[in-house]
């Protein structure tokens, strides 16, 4: 909305809390305009991140910048950032169009200039004509986009979503999701959310950063993370996922061969730092596991018998008893293909997708 | 059933007629207790009082037309200025002790509202006495900045009305800071950021978020200030002296001493009526401008 898109960089943050060290050394780069995702589970310092960055905390060491003006010692109502928080905070004894002109107020623009972007704000989240109401008077998603409003409004060089869907219905949440893909687009803000939903960080997300225990464990974009993750913390974090542990055999021109004791034998590209004889960890997601009846099982299949299945409506979940394992199989939910708890199948998969991740 | 009911209201539900069952005791209590001496005074006070006692065949309203001579219009006026002049010094002092109590931690906050309960751990009548020895010509103060040569002459705190400020204003203060202290807690500690991410400075957030959030509770906190300042009796009686009388002591001489029971009637329909104003105008200000229409 204002001029250029300014990014964010975040150098060697730390924030202890008495003995605990909450975030523990943090570097993170936004780029100008990017939607940015910090993804982890509760207690690993995502919040204390977003919190650092918005000036509600102050870090013990580091430093934060926003574009070219380091905002390490700035206080919170001198950084034009936009925060729209997990319960909204939307203040209860004003209107939504007073709630949206709050920061324009403090920012001393004209009046008269005032009204106009109001209706604009309220108009880009869709709740043109609401600005006479009290927040009270909303639903959860509308105060939501009360919220959105009153953070885009004063046109902010970052906008900090902290756990923003976190409260609103399944269906809702959906909703908000998609309608935040639009506005991401529209508006064209640095974005960051924090977020434990693995869905919301992928499906809006250029890049997502996964955190745990105050640190920064992989940055990528989702499908870098979801088929590359760098250990075995990411790859289950992002979904569960069958985690092999073998041995290293030979290994030529990056590839190793792995032997999975039960299993068969596989080529694997080898990890910097695999010698023949250590032992190897790879990952490979449930959706790559293909099943067919035991009776047609091709070259290199393992034969199983199916011990669990859930179905998940448009998917099945399958675990697989099989060389002393458990595998886990999805499949899409059809009339063919279908298996029974007891079926006996074959479980077959392209060592190609398979990924070597460090322990 | 009736247990069942109950927990059910208890849980937000509306309950049916058993409400009266709980509600009972209590309502009999005020009526007995309260509202039908009140009404039986009303009556009285319509009376006229003879040598004989009260008349109760005859009909007048000659109590309530002295009520109209200049010495009681003189009461009634330091009673007044007397009790808003101790709920203006509260409202002033709530906001300060009101943010520094409800920042302090668990432990501090349960000792820091101790202290300020503490007034009410000594009997009034005491209490007062307490006050003589500090504020006297003689007490701790005077002599105090006697020694240090600030003053000549001792400063009169008591026999007046500054002594019946002084002995009220430390007990009746608790008012105005519970509820206060209460919503102030009470308040989304979000709403602070959030003011502040959008630009707001400190005394931005306290002007325009905390004040207008809080003001109904400080509001009624000043209410029942007010009303027991205007009520009270011992601290008046004894810090005030014979010349600063307030409306409670002379109901309590016309009552009591004179035996007068008409006039010392309408006494106490005036102090009510004047109390109940004073109450009602409050109320007004909460519901209209001053908070701000909050539902």
């Amino acid at each position: 909305m204002g001029g250029a898109p300014a990014g964010l960089e975040a150098r060697s943050l730390v924030k202890r809390f008495g003995a605990t060290t909450a975030v523990d050394g943090i570097d993170i780069a936004v780029r100008p305009g990017e939607f940015f995702t910090v993804l982890g589970p509760s207690g690993c310092g995502k919040t204390t991140f977003l919190r650092l960055v918005a000036g509600i905390l102050a870090p013990d060491g580091g430093s934060i910048r926003i574009g070219a003006a380091d905002l390490t010692q700035a206080p919170i109502w001198a950084r034009n950032i936009g925060l729209v928080f997990q319960n909204y905070a939307l203040f209860p004894h004003m209107t939504v169009a007073q709630n949206v002109g709050f920061g324009l107020a403090m920012r001393r623009v004209p009046r008269a200039d005032r009204g106009p972007r109001i209706a604009r704000a309220l108009e880009t989240v869709r709740l043109d004509g609401y600005g006479g109401r009290r927040p009270s008077e909303l639903s959860g998603g509308q105060q939501q986009r009360v919220a959105l409003a009153r953070a885009i409004v004063i046109e902010p060089d970052l906008l900090l979503l902290d756990e923003p869907l976190s409260n609103l219905d399944a269906r809702l949440r959906e909703d908000m999701r998609s309608e935040l893909a639009d506005l991401k687009h529209r508006l064209g803000i640095t974005t960051i959310l924090v977020t434990h939903d693995i869905h919301e960080a992928f499906s809006l997300s250029d890049r997502v950063a996964v955190m745990r225990a105050g640190r920064v464990e992989q940055v990528g974009a989702p499908t870098e993370l979801y088929e590359l993750p760098a250990n075995r913390f990411v790859a289950g974090f992002l979904g569960p996922v069958n985690e092999w542990t073998g041995r290293v055999g030979a290994i030529a021109d990056g590839t190793a061969e792995v032997e999975f004791a039960g299993l068969r034998s596989c080529r694997v590209p080898a990890l910097a730092g695999w010698r023949g004889g250590d032992e190897a960890t790879v990952i490979l997601r449930p959706e790559r596991l293909g099943l067919t009846a035991a009776s047609a099982a091709g070259e290199g299949a393992v034969v199983g018998r199916i011990d669990q299945v859930a179905h998940l409506g448009n998917l099945v979940n399958y675990r697989v008893a099989a060389g002393g394992r458990a595998l886990l199989a999805q499949a899409p939910a059809g009339r063919t293909g279908r298996f029974a708890l007891g079926d006996r199948v074959a479980v077959a998969w392209d060592d190609a997708d398979l990924a070597p991740v460090a322990p | 059933m009736i247990s069942g009911a109950a927990g059910r209201s208890a849980l937000g539900i509306r309950l049916g007629g058993s409400v009266w069952l709980f509600l009972g005791p209590a309502l009999l209590l005020m009526l007995a207790a309260y509202l039908a001496p009140l009404f039986d005074t009303t009556i009285v006070s319509l009376h006229p009082n003879r040598p004989t006692g009260i008349d109760r065949d005859s009909w007048t309203i000659a109590n309530y037309l002295r009520l109209l001579d200049t010495y009681y219009g003189e009461v009634l006026l330091r009673t007044l200025r007397v009790s808003l002049l101790i709920t203006l010094f509260s409202v002033l002092l709530a906001y300060p002790v009101g943010v520094w109590l409800a920042g302090l931690g668990p432990r501090g906050q349960a000792w820091a509202i101790l202290v300020y309960m503490s007034p009410w751990f000594v009997n009034a009548v005491v209490k007062s006495f307490g006050w003589t020895l500090i504020l006297g010509n003689r007490g701790l103060v005077n002599r105090g900045l006697q020694s240090l040569g600030l003053i000549d002459s001792p400063l009169r705190l008591m026999l007046n009305e500054t002594g019946i400020v002084i002995g009220l204003l430390p007990g009746h203060f608790l008012f105005v800071l519970l509820p206060l202290w209460a919503a102030l807690k009470g308040l989304d500690g979000n709403l602070r950021w959030a003011a502040m991410t959008l630009g707001a400075r400190p005394w931005q957030v306290f002007l325009r978020v905390t004040v207008p959030l809080t003001l109904p509770a400080l509001l009624a906190g000043a209410i029942i200030n007010f009303t027991m300042n205007m009520a009270a009796f011992a601290a008046p009686a004894l810090l005030g002296g014979t010349r600063t009388r307030v409306l409670s002591f002379i109901a309590y001489q016309v009552n009591l001493e004179e035996l007068n029971w008409p006039f010392g009637g309408a006494l106490a329909v005036a102090m009510l009526v004047v109390t109940l104003g004073f109450v009602m105008v409050a109320q007004g200000l909460t519901r209209g401008g001053l908070g701000g229409g909050r539902r």
